[in-house]
């Protein structure tokens, strides 16, 4: 068997291809302008641009649009590959939902490794004041690659759950857009080889926001930088639209809305902001782009001498910043929504008990949601817009904590009476429960202004955000993971082991956490290669000795966990069809789960968590008139 | 119901004790930097009264959690617990009761916004410029250009914040505000300093390598020692 019969090696080649050819491009045009042939920004910028179409091309996710433009027909192939191994069909373009979710859910874990490794670094140079081993430029370039990383990373794992989970949930046989999903899917990888890329050709220093005018003088990395960004949302744009036309038309007989899985409600909500924000953070990457390839002033004041041409000013660097947040603060909903749909999910089963307040808590995601869109003004309460309207971002944003304590009381509500269970995947929703109750808790500190004057853009910010996504990302998927391992593999992962990577984890991310919103209350700023060892009364640096300390072991704990699942994917005990024994239509039907998820078609009898209620059933595939 | 009585009786007794135990832990462990001008006092109290609702909703959702877990966990049992879907009351009261909070912390917070950054018509005007990656300071007044600042005790102080290259942020911790130089636009902070001492001006928005150095001395002096300093800088100007 040739390498080339895997789609992502093919891929690969199209890309160096793709990138090859945007440059020869860009130096023809050059030559024909009469300008010196080679100029480094231009020539990446227009092969960046090539090198994710030549991706798509070579990978084979445009092939059958490509046919119907011919009039060719396309059947769907259901199963493996013909005349190749089963396994490489997770390296190929394939349509089918639970491969795409695996796809994913991989691509997103190996990205949260080099975000991870990335972070040790700089974690490590921070553990003691002065610089050690990293130069400036690099740490700053460190630290904004560990951010956008971390964000695939966390949209890669938010769209595995949604691919894999939502369809299993609704009883619908595959996603409304099959080929469009393995499209969302393939953006991706480009997308990341960008960013990888990017910090070989000078790396960008401004951080994951890259707010210009430094972001538009900073070195050619940033292109690439924008780029694969750029990717990565239109990955987010078309998967969110495929998830909303699932969930809205493919639910089986008698699930209404208020019958679904409350996960689905989560990929809803995630979902709709992500089909109407991700835009915004496009178009603002996409203007600076501009603003350096042909010197268009979008957010340059006074106007400087670019390569190609001068730029004329007349921009205004504030305006990056609205519409910068008004994507990326939503994008954190995007990010924590699936992971608080994961934990009332999964609360009901290890508690034994109903779900308490399912209405309530499925419209809090909507509700957080639709706050999320008008509370982008408190990224910037010291950036220098209109200082009265600094309030009405205040009232709006401390809104917010509504909608989420609904959430923590009701989940409350759900474990008291119960009878609690502790399996991994459950000690992992708690643990999740206990972190994001710090992120929640020191929101409100940073959202009233005056608070936020001292803690803006200061380690206490780090803290804050770290508890929030680690509270709604981390801890969630890592309790997704462990849950539904043996419906994927079949097989059951180490108990043992998953309980010390959660003992490993839990204690060491309070320490980790806790430890940055101290040194931000000392005075530490956010981004910075060297502190102060004076600060907080010279105890800074056993503090962030002790940060440090913890962060190695959430990464040895990680570690554990993928060698946990590694060991045990192929040759672990059998895990049997319903190991938790859940209500969920995904844990009626056999594990691993057959290349046609469900013998017959779904119908509903019944409420998703009515735990403790004898004789009651959710979803049967039996029809009317076989009983 | 009885049974459920007893179990907030106990849980209610628990949230009090862990609520003032989480704001003694944080009161120590936090240490926020030295106050140095007038504006610390209400932003510190109103840093103190969020210290004391993150402590009692800690201990809230931290008690009723960790008391289920204990009370309700599964002894070998198999069995399911109670079939209840849900409490509308319940859910009705954590709905509108943090509705009255957020409202009263947003309105202390907008008086207080308000009172920070009212005009003061007696205010002291400098001009502090940030470049890649050193401060300058000028005072219109006199004329004086400085790298380091040099402000009267007890004066209003207004900063008019500038920048030609990149956004930098004026952010000394002991003053506590904060606020962005944008290029193309002039952007204002006050604050009254009302401690003499030496402080350190840190940039606090990213602008490139040596952003972590990017830094200015602070010294505020008696006002008498200010005019001194002033007119040597008016000398120095003149030779």
């Amino acid at each position: 068997m040739s390498l080339f019969t895997l789609g992502i090696a093919r891929g690969l080649v199209g890309q160096v291809l793709g990138m090859v050819i945007g440059m020869l491009l860009t130096c023809a045009v050059r030559i024909l302008l009469g300008w010196e042939a080679w100029a480094a920004e231009p020539a990446w910028t227009v092969g960046a641009v090539c090198s994710i179409i030549g991706f798509l091309l070579g990978v084979g996710s445009l092939d059958d649009w490509l046919k119907w433009t011919k009039g060719i027909p396309t059947p769907m192939h259901h199963g493996p590959p013909v005349d190749k191994p089963a396994w490489t069909r997770y390296f190929s373009v394939d349509y089918n939902h639970k491969v795409i979710g695996v796809q994913y859910t991989v691509w997103g874990i190996l990205l949260l490794m080099v975000g991870g490794t990335v972070a040790m670094i700089f974690r490590t140079e921070l553990a003691r004041s002065g610089l050690q081993f990293l130069g400036l430029d690099l740490y700053n370039s460190f630290i904004g690659m560990h951010g956008m990383i971390m964000i695939f990373a966390i949209l890669l794992g938010v769209g595995g759950m949604g691919n894999y989970l939502v369809p299993l949930m609704i009883g619908a046989e595959d996603m409304a857009f099959p080929r469009l999903n393995a499209l969302g899917f393939w953006f991706n990888v480009p997308g990341s080889i960008l960013l990888l890329l990017s910090l070989f050709v000078g790396g960008w220093d401004a951080g994951w926001t890259a707010y210009p005018p430094l972001s538009a003088r900073g070195p050619i990395g940033y292109q690439l930088f924008f780029l694969g960004v750029f990717a990565i949302g239109l990955s987010s744009i078309v998967g969110s639209l495929n998830l909303l036309v699932t969930i809205l038309r493919m639910r089986p007989a008698g699930m209404s809305l208020f019958r679904m899985p409350i996960f689905c409600w989560a990929v809803f909500a995630t979902s709709l902001l992500q089909l109407t924000a991700t835009q915004l953070i496009g178009t603002s990457f996409l203007m600076v782009s501009v603003q350096r390839a042909i010197g268009m002033g979008f957010f340059d004041p006074r106007g400087i001498l670019g390569e190609v041409s001068p730029m004329v000013g007349g921009g205004d660097p504030v305006l990056f910043q609205h519409l910068f947040w008004f994507y990326s603060h939503p994008a954190v909903y995007i990010f924590v929504l699936p992971g608080l749909g994961i934990v009332s999910e999964l609360l009901p089963v290890f508690s034994r008990k109903p779900l308490f307040g399912y209405k309530w808590i499925a419209l809090s995601s909507l509700a957080i949601g639709i706050v999320g869109f008008i509370v982008w003004g408190h990224h910037m309460f010291v950036s220098g817009y209109n200082d009265i309207l600094r309030i009405p971002f205040m009232y709006a944003t401390l809104l917010v904590a509504i909608p989420t304590g609904v959430k923590f009381f009701s989940w409350l509500g759900t474990i008291w009476g119960g009878k609690i269970h502790f399996d991994t995947p459950m000690l992992f929703v708690l643990g999740a429960i206990s972190v994001f109750l710090i992120g929640g808790l020191t929101g409100p500190i940073l959202a009233t202004v005056p608070t936020d004057f001292p803690l803006h853009d200061s380690y206490f910010v780090v803290g804050h955000f770290h508890a929030t996504m680690f509270g709604g990302f981390v801890f969630p998927f890592f309790a997704a993971l462990y849950y539904w391992f043996p419906k994927v593999t079949g097989r059951m992962y180490n108990e043992t082991l998953g309980k010390i990577h959660f003992f490993i984890m839990t204690p060491a991310f309070w320490v980790q956490t806790l430890g940055q919103m101290g040194v931000g209350v000392m005075g530490m700023r956010r981004r910075i290669a060297d502190y102060d060892p004076t600060l907080g009364a010279g105890q800074i640096e056993s503090w962030q000795l002790a940060v440090t300390i913890a962060g190695f072991a959430i990464a040895f704990g990680v570690m554990l966990m993928l060698w946990n699942f590694f060991q045990n994917a192929e040759v672990g005990v059998a895990a049997g069809d319903n190991p938790w024994r859940s209500r969920s239509p995904e844990w009626q039907i056999p594990s691993p789960i057959p290349e046609h998820s469900f013998p017959a078609p779904l119908r509903v009898v019944g409420e998703p968590y009515d735990y403790g209620l004898a004789d009651s059933g959710y979803v049967t595939t039996a029809s009317p008139g076989d009983d | 119901m009885a049974k459920n009585r007893r179990h907030f009786i106990i849980a209610t007794v628990l949230i009090v004790i862990c609520t003032l135990l989480v704001y003694w832990v944080l009161d120590t462990v936090l240490l926020k930097s030295a106050a140095a001008v007038v504006e610390a006092g209400p932003i510190d109290y109103l840093f103190d009264l969020h210290i004391w609702l993150i402590a009692f909703l800690f201990a809230l959702v931290a008690v009723f959690m960790c008391y289920a877990l204990i009370v309700f966990r599964a002894r070998g049992d198999e069995g399911d617990g109670e079939h209840i879907h849900g409490n509308g009351l319940l859910e009705i009261i954590w709905t509108v009761v943090p509705c009255f909070i957020v409202v009263y912390f947003s309105w202390i917070a907008t008086t207080m916004l308000i009172d920070l950054t009212r005009p003061n018509p007696d205010e002291y005007v400098i001009i502090a410029e940030g470049r890649q990656w050193s401060w300058l300071f000028t005072y219109p007044e006199s004329g004086a250009v400085t790298p380091d600042l040099v402000l009267p005790v007890d004066t209003p102080i207004r900063m008019d914040l500038t920048s030609d290259d990149v956004l930098h942020s004026f952010w000394v911790p002991e003053f506590r505000v904060k606020q962005d130089n944008v290029p193309g636009m002039v952007t204002h902070v006050r604050f009254t300093p009302n401690l003499i001492g030496e402080y350190v001006l840190r940039c606090a928005e990213l602008c490139g390598t040596n952003h972590s150095g990017m830094l200015a001395t602070v010294r505020v002096v008696s006002q008498e020692e200010f005019k001194l300093w002033q007119s040597e800088q008016v000398a120095l100007l003149q030779e």
